[in-house]
Parts: structure tokens; sequence; C-alpha cells
């Protein structure tokens, strides 16, 4: 078979191959670090034809080649290297490291390309084989623990996860804080970085700060992801590519459950009750659910069932396959990929796809060079819905609102079963979750469309010129229905209560989004003399938006299981969204470099924008700043342990402007009108100053770049601080000034960082290396001032528990009412009741860590690779609405501390004085009343600060094995690349003692609202599968 | 190299020529909401708010059934503890406060913020209207909380944190305010707008405006009758009330601008405790009944209005349930064993929604002619108000009622050192379903009702005599925030 695949090859080569090659021999050799290690995996290429091969485990290479070709020795690291061949037919090549990688050039705003040793801010790279480590749906995902100062929190654990990208933590309190994503030089949103097939990304560039995204405007306050996709290399042969894998996901754990009483009220056993107040588990054969006309009842034994809650979700299954081609040839690159991903979740029923199709292409005319990027995505969701029942509760609620000795999954299904039916179901106040499943869903359609079209010119050396378009257009469409149920107590002669009828409705809409951008950019380079190079930038860019977003409900349908907006009854709701919005703007950037050691930094943007009012919609915002190499500078500091230092400092404004038509206010047809044809109309609930005008952000940063121990670790610190002043925020005003919010600019946010990043070589011997990445940062923002006369504003509150900021607070805040305390932080409690006095909201500490820690480790040995993300984050704080609802259902461990009985509260005392002058005494006798039930359903239940937990957690984000055929093996097959993994996210998570409920990262809104979240998410899970990859 | 430079700054300037004009970025105004409207889209809006936000769930109307013992829970609900347990906190109702003014009083203002000094308007009949209603709102707020942001409130960007003003001072504007609604109302000639079916309480009858504005300045006054300082002014303003000579108000004043059967359209009261509009039953009227003590006080009076205040359960029987009783009684109270809201506060969702019924307009005659403030005859306007009360719920027997020898039932029966408390204990019962936060005040100033119950496991001696500031303004006017009362013993400044 060997010879016989040989020889296809050969023929093969021949035909792409010129024919007529004379004097061709077979050369070999070995390919050989500094230390004089192997390099494995090295590629080897015949400079200026598409004939190349890669070095096996041992450095050794062989390839076939003409006397005065040259040969390219090529090593992720290495610096390059050509050797013309002459006679010999050995040639052993040893590389030497890359100057650090300061000589690497990385894409920073728009395209610009940069040399690291000269950037003046902090930017770190993420490659597609660290993020692709364990094979994410979503590039998002694959970048969690990997970057100091990235924060992404994973929302929820739907099928279509949303995520939540902050850099460097909060700099605003109304505006978004989510990065902006620039894809191949166009500014798109975290929905478009989504929207990329993962294998598709060759590497993300990280800015991280305002200061290196000046150049983006308003949108890069927040930090920029610079995604570049892959192109496809010129001169490399044609590949096709196969990327598959298949995951499955399971619960990880549920929150910790009391296992002692089961349904029941105030102690005393009921058989349709949704909670779990009845009597302590006695293990006899108790009646579930209602008694029927005729006698029959269910029974099951009164005891606890493991698992029966958990047993409710599935393990999902995730399948993600993409075939990929790429090839080029002297003047032409291209890359195509096909992707799909079908995913069923561990919510019953609950199943996403998605289709992405890629291509790009480039091609070299003269001194132009075109290049064009698109993607086409489609989606196709369907969950279940979230408005369940008459209270329209989410999913697990119901979940949760069943007794420890309920066997849910036995009542799956509930349209053949009696039991499961709605009618005979057991609890006598909520439904069935397996009914909701089928009668309350949510599908979703989206397709996305972007294509990216530029010209490259060099005209001269010391210019080039680009010009770029951008487009990204989003198409949504989403049904949602609930079908309506009702119920009959008739054939029921004891314990007959049935939830309330539940009412249906349609909501179709629709969505359409379409951004348009256009950049023009020049880009001059002059050698000023030996000493100094200038490199000027100038250009322009243009931003429109548009947003069309219409909505109709129909309410009562006539025709069951008809889920069309004809089939209402009454007036149909109709919504209507648009917005439009233009942005241009002329920019500059300016590097003086000197000596190749200290380059000084200038950059300006000149913004016009449509959403601010007309004397204050433009407007100049300056950056700038010095880098330093001092080991180039002072070259006797080089030594055998310091082989590189750069320090840089920069201090940048950028301002936010506002988002279409917020500056003014506006009414809106009242909610039940028209009244037939009586129409009225409202005055909005906010207010806006009519002064409203941009918000400012200041970042000052320094930075540190160590190269040691011969490179085998780079250190990067960071220092930065970002002000934040006339913030646009929609703060609490009194509601007696006839307003809920008013829009105005406030106060100052003061955001203060440290970023510290670890990359090295732990060890490193012919057949083994272990490489680690530890990134560590530290992020506070704290709230230095509102505004006059008032100290405080909600971002979102129920008016029990919020997010606030707060001033001289760290923000996010999260609020709740409290204990009132005396002195010594003991509780206050009522000396008639012996229960704890309910204080004020309180101040019960920030929702973003103060501490977090990202550890990548990659370990090679031969062929195999075993790579982890392991994530911690720390000094952060949420409020657990699933913690609240399971004290109410009697089902948290909370409810079963003291006994289920009066008890004397520990640490408490009362107050023997006033209510002015108080005078604190101990409380040793006097016992909580309503022990038994009352205590902890209405009365602990009220103080939100009993569900405010440590949000600390560490996780085993990923964990991969991977196993390459070595090129030896494969060689003389038609297969180029062969590699077999096992992959695993979220395998192990570790949470403090306190918090035994859910995942402190799920939140309940993609806003600054963060750190509140509980039962509108899905248990936390894990997942792990098998990944192929294959290359011919 | 300069060459070049101006190259590109041509080229550059060039492209961008078309894009740089103003009207480029004049795209700024919302194409989904209006920013200015006609006063009679405006009105329509403001009048639904002002019976809403009373009638609807857990605003004044429920707190104040829940306060005077008019309702209470059946088994296996778990749905008025705070209520029970008068957990009068900052988080308690904060709603009232915020839907008055954020809401109802904001809508009126965007009416009376077309009053220019000196300027002739010609909507001075929607001005009028929106003060006299303010005054309405305002005076509900001064008794529910005591002093509030009054003067300098309803400003919205232009002073988010109001200052707070005192009570009485408020109390005495108010009845400056309405003079000037009347007044405004009086002098509208022909060029001036006058309301239709926007106005959705009286149809644009300007004269049952100044009688109802007449009647609330009458509350006003009656209100500080137990303030020795205001007996002149009360006695004159009166006497202003009769002098203008337009009267009180002559039928139930209630909105309706066209309640029907659809989602979000349903009268307020309907929607929250009725059926749902598919017609199904709804968890607030399975869990809210009748409280023992009302039943058993309807009962031992004879009084007829018990069958449309309360449905007969299905035992044929009315039954009650203590408030705050924890330990149900297995089955014994459960709703289709209790007395559930009745027929005439839960008739149809088209039901008119009340503002303020003729009942309350004659007890407060009555308790001005027994004050000797007005001459007539008290007894008259006593027995007009139970008739008024029995006619709104469809009830008969009102001449029987009253004249049966119990006190505080017949006005006879009743001693004449007690005929405030019969005027006091009637407009209880009058308001009971409607208007019971009204009955509420009512008490804190009397303490009439008497002998009315505390919850079951309630430690108080009594209930609340206001309410806490709310939380939005602790988080929104901390700075102007006074301390927060004893919501038990500081009365609101009428109390004598």
């Amino acid at each position: 078979m060997r010879t016989k695949f040989s020889g296809f090859l050969t023929l093969l080569l021949v035909l792409i191959v010129q024919l007529g090659f004379a004097q061709e021999k077979t050369i070999t050799g070995t390919v050989l670090d500094g230390d004089g290690l192997p390099l494995p995996g090295a590629t080897v290429q015949i400079k200026g034809k598409s004939i190349g091969t890669q070095t096996d485990f041992d450095g050794k290479y062989e390839i076939t080649a003409s006397t005065g070709e040259v040969l390219v020795f090529t090593y992720v690291g290495f610096k390059t290297q050509e050797i013309t061949v002459s006679n010999q037919t050995t040639i052993d090549v040893t590389l030497s490291l890359d100057a650090q990688t300061l000589d690497e050039v990385v894409v920073v705003g728009f395209g610009i390309k940069k040399e690291r040793r000269e950037l003046i801010y902090n930017t770190e790279t993420v490659d597609s084989e660290v993020m692709n480590m364990v094979q994410p749906t979503t590039a998002s995902s694959g970048l969690v623990g990997k970057v100091a100062g990235l924060q992404i929190n994973i929302q929820n654990n739907g099928v279509k996860p949303s995520t939540q990208v902050i850099l460097r933590g909060l700099t605003s309190i109304s505006a978004s804080n989510e990065a902006a994503v620039v894809i191949d030089g166009s500014l798109t949103n975290q929905n478009a970085f989504d929207a990329l097939n993962p294998n598709d990304i060759e590497s993300i560039n990280v800015l991280k700060g305002a200061s290196a995204a000046v150049l983006y405007g308003s949108s890069a306050g927040n930090g920029v992801l610079v995604v570049t996709t892959k192109k496809g290399n010129k001169n490399k042969k044609f590949t096709v590519g196969l990327n598959s894998v298949a995951t499955f996901e399971e619960v990880s754990y549920m929150p910790e459950f009391q296992t002692e009483y089961g349904s029941g009220w105030q102690g005393d056993y009921n058989p349709i009750e949704n909670t779990n107040w009845g009597p302590r588990f006695d293990g006899t054969m108790r009646q579930i659910g209602p008694t029927f006309s005729d006698g029959s009842y269910q029974s099951v034994k009164y005891a606890p069932i493991a698992n029966n809650l958990r047993d409710f979700y599935n393990t999902g299954e995730t399948y993600q396959n993409t075939v990929y081609f790429s090839g080029g040839d002297e003047t032409s690159s291209f890359y195509a990929s096909i992707g799909k991903q079908s995913t069923t979740g561990t919510v019953p029923k609950d199943t996403f796809e998605k289709t992405m199709f890629r291509v790009n292409a480039s091609k070299t005319i003269g001194n132009l060079t075109l290049n064009l990027n698109t993607n086409y995505y489609r989606d196709e969701t369907s969950v279940v819905g979230s408005t369940i029942g008459s209270q329209d509760r989410p999913l697990y609620w119901f979940i949760l609102n069943t007794p420890a000795n309920i066997p849910l999954s036995r009542y799956s299904d509930w349209r053949n079963d009696f039991y499961s039916s709605p009618n005979g179901y057991y609890n006598g106040y909520y439904q069935n979750p397996y009914w909701a499943l089928d009668t309350n869903r949510n599908n979703d359609w989206t397709d996305r469309f972007t294509a990216n079209l530029s010209g490259s010119w060099d005209p001269y050396k010391w210019l080039n010129v680009v010009v770029r378009l951008g487009l990204n257009k989003v198409q949504g469409h989403g049904k949602e229905w609930r079908a309506e149920q009702t119920y009959s107590t008739d054939d029921m002669i004891a314990f007959a209560s049935r939830p309330d009828a539940v009412s249906s409705f349609v909501v179709d809409n629709s969505s359409q989004a379409l951004t348009y951008t256009a950049d023009l950019l020049a880009t001059g380079t002059f050698d000023l003399n030996d000493d100094f190079n200038l490199k000027t930038i100038v250009g322009t860019t243009q931003n429109t938006y548009h947003y069309h977003y219409n909505a109709i409900q129909a309410n009562n349908l006539s025709i069951p299981g008809f889920y069309d907006v004809s089939n209402g009854t009454g007036t149909p709701d109709v919504v209507v969204d648009e917005a439009h919005t233009r942005r241009y703007a002329f920019l500059s950037d300016i590097t003086l470099g000197y000596k190749k050691w200290l380059y000084a930094n200038v950059s300006a943007r000149y913004d016009y924008t449509s959403t601010l009012s007309k004397g204050d919609n433009n407007y100049l915002y300056p950056g700038g700043g010095i880098s330093f190499v001092l080991t180039d500078a002072v070259e006797s500091l080089k030594s055998d342990i310091l082989s590189f230092a750069k320090l840089s400092v920069n201090n940048s404004t950028v301002y936010n402007d506002l988002s279409a038509y917020r500056i003014n206010e506006t009414y809106s047809s009242s909610s039940g009108f028209p009244f037939g044809d009586l129409a009225g109309f409202a005055l909005s609930s906010q207010t806006i100053d009519e002064n409203i005008k941009k918000e400012k952000l200041n970042t000052s940063e320094i930075t540190l770049d160590l190269s040691l121990f011969k490179n085998r670790l780079n250190v990067t610190a960071s220092a930065y601080k970002i002000i934040t002043t006339d913030l646009i925020t929609a703060i609490t005003p009194s509601y007696a000034s006839g307003a809920t919010s008013y829009l105005t600019n406030i106060g100052e946010l003061e955001n203060n960082g440290l970023e510290l990043s670890l990359n090295g070589t732990v060890l490193k011997t012919q057949d083994f290396s272990w490489n680690l990445n530890l990134n560590i940062t530290h992020q506070e923002t704290v709230v230095n001032e509102i505004s006059d006369g008032v100290t405080e504003t909600a971002v979102s509150t129920n008016g029990s528990v919020g997010v606030y900021a707060v001033e001289g607070e760290a923000f996010p805040q999260i609020k709740g009412i409290s204990y009132e305390r005396d002195d010594q932080g003991r509780i206050v409690i009522d000396a008639d009741t012996g229960r704890p006095i309910i204080g004020d909201l309180k101040n019960l500490g920030k929702t973003t860590p103060d501490y977090t820690v990202g550890l990548v480790s990659v370990m090679k040995y031969k062929g195999f690779t075993l790579s982890a993300t392991l994530d911690y984050r720390t000094g952060h704080v949420y409020y657990s609405q699933l913690a609240d609802r399971m004290e109410f259902t009697g089902r948290s461990m909370a409810s079963v501390s003291a006994n289920r009985q009066d008890f004397v509260l520990p640490n408490s005392v009362i107050n023997t004085g006033t209510s002015d002058n108080p005078v604190y005494v101990e409380n040793t006798n006097i016992a909580v009343t309503g022990g038994l039930q009352s205590y902890w359903t209405d009365h602990y239940n009220l103080i939100t600060e009993n569900y405010v937990f440590d949000a600390t957690a560490v996780k085993l984000r990923e964990l991969a094995l991977n196993y390459s055929f070595s090129p030896k093996l494969l060689d003389g097959t038609f297969i180029n690349k062969l590699s077999l993994g096992l992959v695993a996210r979220n395998l192990l998570t570790w949470l403090p003692k306190e918090n035994r409920f859910s995942d402190p990262e799920f939140n309940n809104s993609n806003s600054n609202a963060i750190g509140i979240g509980g039962y509108s998410q899905s248990p936390p899970t894990r997942t792990f599968g098998v990944n192929l990859n294959v290359e011919f | 190299m300069k060459r070049y430079f101006k190259y590109i700054q041509i080229s550059l300037a060039l492209i961008m020529l078309g894009s740089c004009s103003d009207d480029y970025l004049a795209i700024n105004d919302d194409p989904n909401n209006p920013t200015d409207v006609a006063p009679d889209l405006i009105l329509p809006v403001a009048q639904k708010y002002s019976v809403s936000y009373n009638l609807a769930d857990r605003y004044t109307n429920t707190l104040g059934n829940l306060f005077m013992v008019n309702w209470s829970q059946s088994d296996e609900y778990s749905w008025y503890y705070d209520e029970f347990n008068y957990s009068v906190s900052a988080a308690f109702y904060g709603r009232i406060w915020n839907a008055t003014y954020a809401n109802t009083l904001k809508q009126y203002e965007v009416l009376c913020d077309l009053y220019v000094e000196d300027e002739n308007s010609i909507y001075d009949n929607y001005i009028g209207i929106a003060e006299i209603m303010q005054a309405y709102h305002f005076q509900t707020l001064v008794d529910t909380y005591g002093d509030i942001p009054y003067s300098e409130a309803l400003e919205r960007g232009n002073n988010p944190t109001p200052a707070y003003d005192d009570a009485q001072t408020i109390y005495d504007d108010l009845i400056v305010k309405i003079d000037n609604a009347i007044a405004l109302i009086k002098a509208t000639d022909s060029d001036d707008e006058v309301p239709g079916d926007d106005d959705i309480i009286f149809g644009g009858d300007m004269t049952s405006w100044i009688q109802f504005a007449n009647t609330v300045k009458l509350r006003i006054l009656i209100r500080q009758s137990d303030v020795t300082s205001k007996q002149a002014d009360i006695t004159s303003g009166i006497a202003d009330i009769m002098s203008e000579g337009s009267g009180f108000i002559s039928a139930d004043v209630v909105a309706n601008p066209g309640y029907e059967n659809d989602e979000n359209k349903q009268s307020p009261f309907y929607a929250d405790y009725g059926l749902s509009v598919a017609g199904e039953d709804t968890n607030n009227m399975l869990a809210t009944c009748a409280s023992d003590y009302i039943i058993g006080y309807l009962e031992d009076t004879n009084d007829s209005r018990i069958d449309y205040l309360y449905s007969v359960p299905s035992t044929g029987t009315h039954l009650g349930v203590p408030q705050g009783l924890l330990d149900y009684p297995t089955g014994l109270y459960v709703s289709d064993q209790v007395s559930l809201l009745g027929p005439s506060l839960v008739s149809s969702p088209e039901q008119d929604a009340p503002v303020m019924l003729l009942a309350e307009s004659y007890f407060l005659q009555a308790e001005a002619i027994q004050r000797n403030f007005m001459t007539g005859d008290a007894q008259a306007m006593y027995e007009a108000g139970i008739s008024a009360s029995f006619d709104y719920l469809g009830a008969t027997g009102a001449s029987t009622y009253y004249a049966q020898g119990i006190a505080n039932v017949s006005w006879a029966a009743t001693p004449d050192t007690d005929k405030i408390e019969a005027i006091i204990t009637q407009k209880w019962l009058a308001l009971n379903g409607t208007n019971a936060h009204e009955s509420w005040i009512e008490y804190n100033r009397t303490g009439f009702p008497s002998g009315i119950p505390v919850p079951l496991n309630n430690t108080n001696a009594d209930r609340p005599v206001r309410l806490s500031y709310p939380t939005s303004e602790i988080t929104g006017n901390a700075g102007n925030l006074p301390d927060q009362p004893d919501e038990f013993t500081e009365y609101i400044f009428w109390h004598n």
C-alpha cells in the first residue's frame, strides 16, 4: 500500500509542480534549536514553490530539491532561515530564537500592523491553538482564563449561551462596558464574534485599554478584541481539512437540598404541596395529589428521592464539524470553510443548530493587494419559553417547586399518563415541568452576513494606502408561544386545588440590523536619518447603523395549538422600534522612533456623531505615549538572565456618546390605549438632561515587558488607572420629581488595576515540554462621586435587592435588605417575636472580582499534548435568587438548620433603650417565633442579605488530551495531519461552603447589573467529548 | 514629502466632503415616539392612572382593605404576610408613592405646564382639571406620608431632588390650588377647548368638575377639624364653597375610558381581582377573602350589603378568615369555602372605576354639620350617605337598615357624643372595597371605627398611622429625606 500511495503522491506532485526539473536530489537533515534540541514540526519549504514538509519528532526532515533552490526553515517563535542548496545532501540547521516576541508584528487598530517593541500599551495575543484547546462552540468561551484583564462571564448554560466580555472592569454605570470586537479590520460587536466559527480564527489580539484603541473612538473605551481570521498562505499547497467534535453535556451539580422534610405546610403533611414544610420523613406510603371521584389517588413513599430534580435534565449532545480548504500561489491565497453545529440541551427538547460559511481570499496585483473576507451564519434555536404558567416563571422555578419525595422524572408522559396530565398532576400550585416543555416554546432564527473588502496599495516604498468597506447585516426572526391551559376540580373529592389557568399568546418578532463601515487609511514610513524613523498614519472612518425591530403579540388564541398572530382575540400588541445613527471621524497616529529603542507616539481622533445635540456632536480626543526598550538602549543590561526589557507609558482620552434618540423626552402610547377611538399618550418615565453631553474616559497606563532566562520566561506587568467623568447615567431621581430615571452626566468613577502575565517554558527536553501561562488581575472600580444631593443610583433593583452605584463604594455594588445590627455586629431582634428587626438596604459587596487568576498549562510528550485552563476569581459576591426561592419551598439547608423549631437566634441582642438612644442587651432566652415555618418563609426570607454569597470560584475550565500522529507515520499516505483528542470543559468547580446553589458567574441580564442570578438559568453543567482533526 | 501630505489631505477632504454637512448628522428624531402631544391625548391617561393606582393590586385600596380588616387571606395562599405583620419598612407599598408621583401626578403636570402666567391659554379647562386632580392626589400623599415634596416636585430633570414641604403648608396650598382651578375654569370663554370623551370622568362637564373640586376641598378642610388653629379657616373655607354655589358632587364619581375584556383593557379592580381575559379565576381573586371580623360586623348589623361586598361561598354561608392566621385548620378556609370579594366589587371587566363615591360626600357634609362648620341636617346627610352606599352596591333596604336601633347604624340610636363615630364607621363600610385607604386615614384621624382587631401573631397594639418613605427616596433623594418617622406613633399633623 505504502508504495502505491507514494507513487500516487509523486504523480500528483508531478502534475502540480512544473515538469522538467534538472538535478533533483533528496536532501535530509535535522532542525535544532539554540540549545541543540530537535525542533519537531518545523516547516521546510522550497522558496517560491508550494513544495514543503515538516520535521518529525526527532527534528529530521527529507525533501527533494534542486541545486540553486532555496530552502526556507520556519518555526513559530524562531527566526526564519534560508539556505541555498548547493552540492550537499545533508543540511542541518540551528534556528535561533526570535529576538523575543518583540519583533513580532501585531495587528492593532484598523488593521494597522505594529512591532511589539514600538507599542506604548499592553496587548496580548491568543493564537488559535490555545483558544481552541477544547474545541469550544464560541471563541469567547475559549478565551476565558487566558488573558490578564479579560473577564468573560458565561451568563447561562443554555444551548445558545450568552457571554459578557469585559476588559479591565467597568468604566461606566449605564453605558455598555463590553469590549468592542474588530474582525479583519471592521468594527463589529459581541454577537458577530460569537457567530464566528472558532476554527476560522487565526489569532485574537486583545487591546486592553482605551489607549490601545483610541483610533476606534467611542467604541474603544472598553478595549477591543482584534480578530484575524485565517487567510490561507501564499505558496502553500492546497489543503483540505476536517475538524470534528462530539461533546456531551451533563448537569454537574445541583443546589444542596435538605432531605429531612417533604410535602406540606406548617408541619402538616399536604399531598398537593409544592413546598417541603411537611412533617419529617418517615418512610411510610403517603398520598400525593388529589383524591379523584372514583376514590383513586397516587401514593409514594414519604422519603427523599436522591437526585429527583437532577433527573429531570438530559445529557446534552453537541456535534461540530468543520471542513476547510486553503491554499495559495505566488500572488493569491484563499481560505474557505463550512461549519455546522448541532446541539441538544440538558433541558429536554432544547435544540440549537448553526451553520457557518466563510470565504477569505487575497490577490496581489503589482503593488495592490485585495482582500475579501466573508462570513455567512445562520442559527436556529428552540428553547422552552421563559413565561411559564400564570405567573410567567422560568422552567427551573417549576422544578424547584417539587418536594423532595416526588419522583419528578416519572411524570414525563404528560399527554398520555393521567397522573402527569394537567388535571392529574400531584402539585396543586405549579405545573408539571414536562408539560411546560411542550406548551411554552421560544423559537428563533438568526441570519448574519458579514463582508469585508479591502484594498492595500503600496505606490511607493514609504507609502501604503488602505481602503476598507465593511458590512454586517443581521436578520432575526422569533416566535414565542404559550398554550392555554384550564383546569377542572370537578373530578376531585379531596385536595381539589389546581394552579391558576394559563392564558395563551403568540409573539412574532423580527429584527434587522445593518452596520456599514468605510475606512481610508494612509501610512507613511520615513527614515529621517540613520537614527530617526517616522511612521505617520492619517485616515478617515465612517460608521452607519440601521436597526428595525417589530413584534406583534396576539393573546387568548382561538384555535388551540395554532400559533399565528391571526389566531388572537382582542387587540394585538404591536411594537416597532427603529434606530439610525451615523458617525464619522478623522484620525491620525504618528510614531517617532529613535534607534529602534525609543518610540514616541501621538494619536488623535476627531469625531462627528449624530446622537448628540448639534453644539456638542464633534470633538477631538488625543492619546500619546512612549515606549523604551531598555535592553537595546543600554546593551550592557543584557545578560543570560535578562534578554529583553521594555517600559511603556501612555495616556489617552476617549469619549462615549449616546445611542440614538436619547436627547429628547418623548411620549408613548400608554398601556391599554387606544380604548376604541380614545387614544392616550404618556410622557416617558425617563427625563433627560437638556444639556446631556459626552462621557469622558481618561486612561493612564504603564507596562513593563521582560524576557528572562534566554526567553524561557516572558513577563508583562501593567498598572492602569481609568477615570470616567461626566458619566452618561440614568440615575434614580426622587420619584417625586415625576420621573423614575434621569439621564444625565454625573460624577466620577475610578478604575485601578494591575495585570501580571507570565509565560514560560517550565521544562523542555528532547521529547517533553511544559509551558505555563499564569495571568493575574487585580481590578477595582470605585464610585468617587454621583452628583449633588445624590449618593447612589440603582442600575437595577426590585426594591429589596439590586445592583447600585454608591458613592465611596466599589462598583457594581449589591444592596439588599439587611439585619439591623449593634455596633458589635450582633443582630438586633424584636423582643416580642424573637425575630430579627428588618434593617434598611445595605451595601453587601461588589459583584466583580478583586482578583482573577488564570493558569494555562500545555504539556507535550512526543505526539501527546495535555492542556488545561484553570480560572480563579475571588473578592466578589452575588445574589442567589435560587437560594431565596429554596427558602420558600423549604428545600434549603437553612430551613432545617434549627430543626424547624423556635430557637434563640445566636449572637443576637435586644434593644432595651429607645430607638434614638439604644441600649443593647444580649439575648439569651427570647426564641424566634414561627420556627416551624413562618419565620423562614415570611421573615428570614425578606432579609435579602441572607442570599448574598461569596462568588469565589475555582474552575477547571478546560482539559484536553490530544494525540497527533507523527508526520513520519503519515508519510506516504494521503493524510498530512491527523490528530485525535479528548476534550472537557468545566470538569471541576470549587465553590465556598456558603455557596451551595449555582454558578456565581450566571447572570440574569447582559447589562451592568452583574451579580444577580439563579433560577432563570439551568443548573451548571460540564461537557466532555472527543475531537478529530485530519488534513489532506 | 510635504507635497504628498498635501495630496493625502486633499483626497481625504474630498472623500468626506459630502458627509460633513449638518444634515448628514440630523437624523436623531425618534421615529417611534412623538415629542409633542395634544392635551386631549394626555388627559385620559392621567385619569386612568388616577383610578388604576388606587384600585389595582397592592396600591392604596388593597392596603386600606387589609389595614381596616375588610379583607383577609384564604388558605393555601401566602399572600398578605407583610400587611398582616405591619412590616411597614421602606420597601412596603413604596409603589403608592412611586406610581402617584411618577405616573399620575407627572401626567397631570404635563397639563399644568400649559399654564403660563399672564397669558391666555385655550387649555384652561384642561389646566383646571389637572390642578383639581393633583390636589386630590397630593392630599392622599400627605395623609399617607406627612411631609412630602410639593413645591419643588414634578420638575423632572430641572430638579431631580425636590425638597420636602411641611404637611400643613401643603394642605393650605391645596385649598389655594383648588380655588385657582375653579377660577380658571369659570373664566373660560368660547375660545377655550372643552374636553369631550377624552375626559373619562365627567366627559367635559365643567360644572361637575367644580362640584368635585368643592368636595375635595371639603375633605381637605374636614380632615383638619381637630386642628385648633384651623377652626376659623375651615368655617370660612366651607363658607367659600357655599358662596361659590355649584355645590358638591351629585353622583358617584367614576372613570371609564371604555374598559373592555381584553389584555390591559380590563377595569383595574376587575383586572386584578376578577377573572382573566380568558374568563379564568386568578390567584388574587382566590387568595383574597373577607375577614371574620367584617363578616361578623355585617351580620350583627343585618347589613344587606354583605352579599354585594362578599360572595356567598359554596356552603351557602358567609365565612370570613381571621387576619394573620399562620396555621390554617385543614380544609376550613380554602377559597371555595370562604367569602371571596363580592359581585358588586367584581362585576365585569367593563365596570366603572370609582374616583370618589357619593356616599363619601354625604358623610363629609354630615360631619361638617355635626361639627357646626356648616348648617343643615346632619342626620339627613348621614342617612343619604348610607343610602348612596347601598345604591352604589345595588343593595336594597337602606332605610330599614339605618332604622335599626343599633349604635353607629341608626342616627337616633347613636348617643349625641358619638355621632362622629357613627359617621366615620358608616364611611368605613361605604368605602369597603373601593376606597378603603380613605377609611384607614379617617381611622388615624378619629380612631373610628372602634374595636377593629389587630391581626393574629402581630404584637403591635394598633395599626400603623403612616407609611415609611420608600426606598426610591432613600436612593434618589437622600439629601432631602427626613428621618424615617415612627410608623406607629408619629401621626400626620391633622391628628389631635
